[in-house]
């Protein structure tokens, strides 16, 4: 069964959220991009209502060609709502092609046959899954949405036309690969070096920032729909921790969470306690912001 | 086995504050504390606080009373001794 599972974006009905906006969808409609990548997406329907993340983080790494943002921008026309808690690709599965995030909140994850379970990234709006995963026979992890999603799936064939033909995206994608491995070590270096409060901390530090490149944080807040169980499996510790160490962080008027939304009152605090340093985000001429 | 509590208050940094060591023929096995209010839905449930060689288990699950733990606790090391 290895690698035939019908993919989200393969269902006629997907699971969608009643506040998501509404928008058309076809069965497959990313795989319009297999025509020349340089040529207009059918259907050719821009949601000019929403910037896309993808853009505003790769321009992040440095200027993209006017051609270049423009192809880009068509790509996110053709987002995927998925509902939350779907898994975009499985742990054997084949990989088909390069996910991209536009909206929402997804993960990488591995589970252990006892049901435990470790989240090991968070895939932003803006995020993709590996570029190089063509080279791969199968996936060692799961992807999965954590809320609903909106979400791109560009054939394995486009991503290679892509970076073949346009080397500023090239250089992007590279650098963004460069840095979800060094956020990679500092969530190993969270979970092994930091205390339950410190991880925590430390990972809302870096959202925040995260968020702010790609235009889904303000200064202080942001959208913030992962469950404490959720938030327990991607620090490595028990539920009841990350609940007193959340009751802690607003104790003492660090944050407020309210609903879905998470807001930083005191965000030197906050960083301090997490050791908080953005460097390896590599962020640049953006570091100011 | 005859599991043996004794009732403590402890410093978690929360208020989390009531205890029980779990002795087991006179050696420590495990830390047991009672959630408070601050957990919701969770309160007055027993968390493991901490577990001591094969009772340590970050997953363990929340028990609705004392007993439920201590028969969790006593599997737990009634397997282990099996299997060695």
């Amino acid at each position: 069964m290895r690698g035939v599972r019908a993919r989200p974006w393969d269902r006629r009905s997907d699971p969608i959220p009643r506040h998501a906006p509404v928008v058309s969808r076809a069965a497959r409609p990313i795989d319009a991009s297999q025509t020349d990548p340089d040529l207009p997406f059918s259907p050719p329907a821009p949601r000019i209502d929403m910037s896309n993340p993808f853009v505003r983080k790769l321009e992040g790494f440095g200027p993209l060609p006017d051609a270049d943002r423009a192809l880009l921008e068509r790509i996110g026309a053709n987002a995927h709502l998925i509902g939350q808690r779907v898994d975009l690709i499985r742990e054997g599965d084949t990989p088909d092609g390069v996910i991209l995030i536009m909206e929402g909140i997804a993960c990488r994850q591995k589970h252990r046959a006892n049901g435990a379970r470790q989240i090991t990234a968070y895939l932003v709006p803006g995020d993709a899954c590996d570029l190089d995963v063509a080279l791969l026979t199968q996936m060692d992890h799961t992807i999965t949405t954590l809320s609903a999603c909106r979400v791109v799936r560009l054939p394995l064939d486009f991503v290679k036309r892509l970076t073949d033909e346009h080397p500023a995206i090239a250089r992007a994608l590279r650098l963004s690969s460069l840095v979800d491995e060094a956020t990679l070590r500092e969530w190993l270096v969270n979970v092994g070096c930091r205390s339950a409060i410190e991880r925590i901390a430390h990972l809302f530090c870096e959202l925040l920032v995260r968020l702010q490149i790609v235009g889904f944080a303000n200064a202080d807040s942001y959208e913030f729909p992962i469950t404490q169980l959720d938030l327990a499996d991607t620090v490595g510790l028990s539920n009841v921790h990350v609940n007193r160490s959340l009751q802690e962080l607003r104790r003492e008027g660090v944050i407020e969470l309210k609903g879905r939304t998470l807001k930083i009152l005191n965000l030197q605090r906050l960083k301090s306690i997490a050791e908080f340093d953005a460097k390896y985000l590599h962020l640049g001429a953006r570091a100011a912001a | 086995m005859t599991l043996k509590l004794r009732s403590v208050e402890i410093a978690t940094g929360s208020n989390d504050r009531e205890s029980r060591l779990v002795f087991d023929d006179g050696m420590l096995v495990a830390i047991l504390v009672r959630l408070s209010g601050e957990h919701g839905s969770l309160a007055d449930k027993w968390f493991l606080e901490v577990g001591f060689g094969p009772v340590k288990d970050i997953h363990a699950p929340l028990f609705d009373d004392l007993e439920t733990a201590k028969a969790w606790i006593a599997t737990r090391l009634t397997d282990i001794a099996r299997r060695d």
